[in-house]
Order: C-alpha cells, then structure tokens, then sequence
C-alpha cells in the first residue's frame, strides 16, 4: 500500500493554496504549484470554481498537466479561446464593474512585508546579478486582482525592500495604492510559502503569520524571514488528508511534473 | 506576382537589417521558427524587437547577437527553461539594449497598433519598477529612429481629472512573422486555437510573412469565411511551411517536441553548446526541408496530436 501520510512542504502548499479558492470564484492561475493547487481545489474543495489562463483561455478544463499558460493542453479543454488582449480587457473590467469574483496567484524571487513582489531581476535592474523572465502577465494581474502570492520561504527571498517591484501589493501601508494611482480595493491576500501562511493587517497592510504547517515551526519562519513579523495570531494548520494527497498523486500530477513524491 | 513564396525568397525579400520586427506565437506554442532559422541562416541582424510573449525563437537569435534592442514582457520556454538563457546572459553580461513593459501593455501595444492609435492609456504599471526604470534612455533611444523617445507618459486623465494614467507608446512594425495552420495563395489566412496576438502583428506591420502547415486552394478557405481572420491583402508573403513551428506546439496538428525543448536547455547554457546547436541545426542545413529530414519522419509523426485530446500521447499504450 502506498503511503499518503508522508506528505512534502511542496504539497502542503499546494492543499493550502487548494483550500483558499472558494466556490463561484474565477481562478486566473498560471502553470506549476497554482495550476496543482486550483486543480485540486475544482476536483475538492471548490468544484465549482473556474479557472482562466492570461493567454486568453477561458474556463479551462486540462486533462493533462499544461507546462505553459499557451499549452495546447489548456486550449483544447476550455470554453472560450480570447487573444491576449481580451483577457486583459476583462481583467481591468471586472475592477471597473466592481465584481469581485477574480482570485489569482503569482509567484516571485523577492517579496517584501507590503507584499511587492520582484520576478525582474536580482540586483541592479541595468547590471543584474540574476535576470528574470520579466512580467509576463503578473504586473496587470497585481493592478487589479486579488492575489495569492506563492514563494519560497527564505530570509533572502523574504527581505525589507525588493530590487524591483514587478507587482505592487500595498506598496507602503493603507494608502499606498491610492497614492500611485493603482486600484485601492485591490491588493495581496495572503502568502502561501512552503513553511506557512501570512495575511496582512487589515490596518497597516503588513504581513503577519497566519499559521505554520506542522512541518515547520513559528521558530524556522522568524529565521528564514528577512524583516520582523508579528507572530502573535500565528496558529497550526492541519496536516493535509491522505485522500487529498493521493488525488495529487495519482489524478492531477501522475507524471510528478511539477510536485515530486517522496521516495518510501 | 504572386504571394506564395520559398521560405528563403520571402526572408529576403521582407526582411532587413534594422527592422521592428514582431513575431506571432506565445513562448512555447505556434512560434514561427522556420523563418527565425532562415534569419539565422541569411544574417540579418541589429533588429528592434517587439517581442511579446517570447521563447527559444528570440533567445536563438539574441545568442546569435542579432537583436539591437529588445522588448521585453516575458521570455521563456516556459516548463523547460524558466528563463531563456541566452536573453539572460545577454541582459546580465550588458550586451543588449532591453526594455520592460508587462505583458499586458506588450498585448495592447500591439492591438492599439493594429487599431492605428497614436497611443495607449492603461491603469497599469503605475508604482512598479516598470514605471520606475528605463531600460532604454531617453537620451539612447533619441538615437534609435525606431523607438519612441519616451519608454511612456504619465498624466492625468483628461476625461477624469486629478486620475493617473500611463501613456504607453505604439510600436510601428516594418515586420511580422507569423505561422498558421491554414493559408491560400492570396494570402487568406486561418489560425485554429488562439489567435494570440498574431492578427493584430499582421495588420499593424507594413510587411507580414506567413508560413503554414497547408496551402489550400483560394476557393478551399472560403467554404467557410467565419474561421478565418487574416484577408490576403495585408499578407506580403505565403510560405508553405510545415511542421514550421517545431519546436514548438501548433494547436490541432503537432505538441511541442519535449526531448528538443530539453535539448535546447542543456545547449543554451554555455556560449560553446549554443553555438554547436546553431551550427547543427540552423546553419548545417540549408533549408527548412533538410532540417525536418534531419528531424526525421518518425519523430515528427509521433508529435502529432491525438483527436480529442489537443495534445500528443501515445495511444498505443492506452488500455493496456
């Protein structure tokens, strides 16, 4: 019998990321852990959900894991195939209808504790250290969606000030957004690492632990974070289902494209 | 004179050095590489790329030091490669002129080009370092004629005062390369899947080059006008070139060739490999048919993909 009790961080975080879709919302996720996560979260626990890729794929369906937000695997199994530039349309129009049905997740190499995220490059924008691909679709995203941003948990990663803000979060506090003319109702919701779960003060709009997993501990994340975090509401969260860890497995990434299974 | 082209008579004739030049596709899917090797092979080079969401197509011609100045709103072979290796050495080792804009303004860009708009207003890319840093100078674009003096404008909205918005400028395309699954000698082009922003680079640029899985008859791809989205009159050039897009993905005829994509990762990430590939497969063969003898039928039969299912998997194994 196989053992689905010995779960990874990786798939803690992507139950965590699973769990935090609800039911009637419009997921625009991209590939790796999000698309893994809102897959889990249309087979579990929000059915019905829908997913929408910035390639202008609507409402997709893959059957099998996409590499790419363009894959043909996204493209055969969706509703509506828009061009780029309806997608991007929408995403501003459902700001500007005051809908609040988009949820989207975006990743980064930095974050900081107003949640600007860096996935530009590491160091000198001109004289990089490390470049990164650049934008793709997050910076919009960022403008007008909520977001759930994905990250991994280390103190260089986590850090007071990015390099480069390739998506605003709350820029600098309450009134950040407004100030820059960015959309104020809309902005990060919570940080889904692989150690634990940060949301942001209603009040300051910085990040404080919302709950660590089992695996890690409130002590390893105040190591492995860059800037001071208030730990004060910080609570355990549950060890994923065995049921839940299997349907990863076995249903959404048999091929272990994006998530590795731990050798027994 | 006709329209339908050899693959070299048409980079040739379209093509030059200089250009802004734009290609369809997105990262790893419908990429017009067939033309990008011919480039390759023919040497034209000091190109101001528009390059939308890019892949393997623009880093191969980046590493062959072809690009002027590079605009960039992503590029990868996203799932193989998380960041193209080439474009990164290239902005790393400061051997490019590279500017950012988020996707989302690259996408509009190019629709407001095709629209004709002197400019775009978005409510994006305000408070980001997209706003705050210029890859390109002002001073160094004055010296380019292709590039707009100013990356963007912020202003107030004149319809909504005391409203930021961001200007953004629009590009004039001299050349779009695109790659279609259906064409006729007059130029009438069908894309099957998204369109991406292939049809807004075709109207926009003063010349565009189409290469397609098949050539059908004029009258063939009017049987059904409500499928396609190109007229013949604002193609220059039609190339029959199938399997065109390897090695990336063309919605309902072939998946993307994952052992090439990896194989490309491995070789892109030292000058040395690169330039072994380039030397393989664009410059070793002289034309877009040795390379797919090279390729070998086999190979590209079992990248096909399945009926019903949008992508390639070997069926023969199914039920077993």
């Amino acid at each position: 019998m196989a053992d689905y009790t010995n779960y990874t961080n990786r798939e803690m975080q992507a139950v965590t990321i699973a769990k935090a879709v609800k039911n009637d919302q419009i997921a625009i996720v991209g590939t790796g852990l999000p698309l893994i996560g809102a897959s889990l979260a249309k087979k579990v626990f929000a059915p019905d959900c829908t997913l929408i890729v910035e390639s202008g794929l609507m409402d997709c369906n893959p059957v099998e894991v996409p590499t790419s937000v363009g894959d043909c695997r996204f493209m055969a199994h969706c509703a509506v195939q828009w061009p780029n530039s309806r997608y991007v349309g929408f995403q501003a129009n459902e700001w500007l209808h005051d809908d609040d049905r988009l949820i989207a997740f975006i990743g980064g190499a930095q974050i900081d504790p107003y949640g600007n995220v860096n996935s530009t490059q590491i160091g000198d924008y001109h004289h990089p250290k490390t470049r990164f691909t650049g934008s793709g679709g997050a910076n919009g995203i960022a403008t007008f969606v909520n977001t759930i941003i994905m990250m991994q948990h280390e103190s260089r990663r986590f850090m007071k000030k990015v390099d480069y803000i390739t998506s605003p979060g709350w820029i600098d506090g309450p009134d950040g957004r407004a100030k820059l003319g960015l959309p104020a109702n809309r902005g990060p919701q919570m940080v889904v690492t692989d150690r634990g779960v940060f949301k942001f003060d209603e009040k300051t709009k910085r990040m404080y632990l919302a709950g660590y997993y089992e695996t890690s501990s409130i002590e390893e994340i105040i190591a492995n974070t860059g800037f001071e975090i208030d730990v004060s509401r910080a609570e355990k969260i549950a060890p994923p289902e065995p049921e839940v860890i299997k349907m990863i497995r076995e249903e959404i990434d048999p091929g272990q494209v994006f998530i590795k299974v731990p050798k027994e | 004179m006709g329209k339908v082209y050899q693959l070299s008579d048409a980079i040739a004739k379209f093509v030059k050095s200089g250009d802004h030049i734009a290609f369809g596709g997105f990262t790893t899917n419908r990429k017009p590489y067939a033309a990008a090797y011919e480039i390759l092979r023919q040497g034209q080079k000091d190109f101001i790329v528009e390059a939308g969401p890019a892949g393997g197509d623009w880093d191969m011609l980046i590493g062959a030091g072809r690009v002027k100045a590079y605009i960039n709103c992503y590029t990868a072979n996203s799932g193989f490669t998380n960041v193209a290796r080439r474009f990164r050495k290239a902005i790393e080792k400061g051997e490019m002129l590279f500017e950012d804009y988020s996707q989302d303004g690259s996408i509009l860009m190019f629709h407001a080009a095709s629209l004709g708009l002197p400019y775009v207003p978005v409510r994006f890319m305000l408070g980001s370092g997209l706003a705050d840093e210029w890859g390109i100078s002002e001073e160094e674009r004055k010296k380019i004629d292709k590039l707009p003096n100013k990356k963007f404008i912020v202003q107030d909205n004149p319809f909504n005062p005391g409203e930021k918005i961001m200007l953004l400028p629009v590009p004039k395309l001299d050349t779009a390369i695109i790659h279609v699954q259906i064409a006729s000698p007059d130029g009438t082009c069908r894309i099957l899947g998204d369109e991406f922003h292939d049809v807004d680079i075709a109207v926009a640029a003063k010349h565009t080059i189409v290469t397609c899985e098949e050539l059908v008859s004029n009258e063939e791809i009017r049987r059904d006008p409500n499928l396609n989205t190109i007229p013949g009159f604002v193609v220059d050039a039609v190339v029959h070139a199938p399997c065109g897009a390897h090695p990336s993905q063309c919605y309902d005829y072939y998946d993307y060739d994952r052992d090439f994509l990896k194989e490309y990762d491995k070789a892109s990430k030292t000058d040395e490999d690169f330039n072994k590939f380039l030397d393989e497969w664009a410059y070793g063969v002289k034309s877009h048919e040795e390379y797919l003898n090279k390729l070998g039928a086999v190979r590209l039969i079992n990248n096909k993909v399945v009926p019903g299912l949008g992508f390639h998997r070997d069926m023969t194994k199914e039920g077993k």
